[in-house]
């Protein structure tokens, strides 16, 4: 039984771990999200242009 | 909710089940054949994940060459996304065998075995380019570079996957796609495929959502750079 009492904590460890990194990259996207909306907001800048800043940057 | 997080979301319920049927529903196996059999379960957690990291390198591979080839900004996103997954994949790979070495073998790591270093050069090599990356500032030259070593590094990847049929040190030989019926039972390869299944969804889940975080990242630039060049 008390290996199985370690595997139980490794997998649990490896879950919070994973459960960790998701929220890390989730709550980054939500805050840049609105890090942008309030720029575009400030600048005046619809969600239109949007498409073609690749063209811009590989123009750059 | 957007598409990448509702996969995470699905992927990380499917990983749950998967270590929770991996504990209390997959059959033991023989205390004859096993130095530790609690310790074998662990194989739910990093064969899945290996595979994982397969298909996350694979992402890296094919994001370095559509950057090096193409100059494509959805190609640079895609390795930054691949490079991502596969650190963290390798990492949870790396460790789940050195658990599992450590109860099984009694040693972690065996630097003789070919599977083992391999395995552990390419997950460095994600190290280095997310490491590396992140400490350079982003430009044609370091991008060039950064893809260069994801695209040479693939390299790894066949040989990691040959290297149990080629040379069986210490890691174990393949127990599926081995060309017979495997040594793992129905039940054993039930828990096996939804483990896989459950990490696929959610590696392609992070990869999407860190896809769109970089194109966040580079519109956010773009805009501070308009913004202050206009004042």
């Amino acid at each position: 039984m008390e290996g199985m009492t370690y595997l139980a904590v490794a997998y649990l460890g490896m879950l919070v771990a994973i459960a960790l990194w998701t929220w890390t990259v989730v709550q980054r996207s939500r805050r840049l999200d609105q890090r942008l909306h309030a720029l575009e907001g400030v600048a005046g800048v619809d969600d239109q242009p949007r498409k073609s800043d690749d063209e811009a940057e590989h123009k750059a | 909710m957007k598409w990448g997080e509702m996969l995470l979301l699905l992927g990380f319920t499917g990983i749950g089940s998967t270590l929770l049927l991996a504990l209390l529903w997959a059959p033991s196996v023989s205390l004859d054949a096993f130095e530790s059999p609690a310790a074998q379960r662990i194989f739910y957690w990093h064969v899945p994940a290996a595979w994982a990291a397969f298909i996350a390198f694979g992402a890296l591979f094919i994001g370095s060459a559509g950057w090096l080839f193409r100059r494509s900004e959805w190609a640079w996103r895609l390795h930054v996304a691949g490079s991502e997954a596969g650190l963290a994949t390798g990492l949870m790979t790396v460790w789940s065998g050195c658990v599992w070495g450590a109860a099984e073998w009694g040693t972690p790591w065996d630097w003789t075995d070919v599977r083992l270093n391999t395995f552990g050069l390419l997950t460095l090599l994600a190290v280095y380019v997310v490491l590396g990356r992140n400490s350079q500032p982003d430009g044609v030259e370091s991008r060039d570079t950064f893809a260069a070593f994801g695209l040479y590094g693939f390299v790894l990847v066949p040989v990691t996957y040959i290297a149990t049929r080629i040379w069986t040190i210490r890691h174990p030989g393949p127990v599926v796609a081995t060309g017979d019926e495997g040594s793992i039972n129905g039940d054993m390869g039930l828990v096996l495929l939804l483990g896989a299944i459950s990490f696929t969804v959610f590696i392609i889940g992070h990869m999407l959502t860190s896809m769109r975080l970089t194109a966040l990242e580079q519109r956010l630039s773009n805009l501070q750079g308009q913004h202050d060049g206009g004042i």
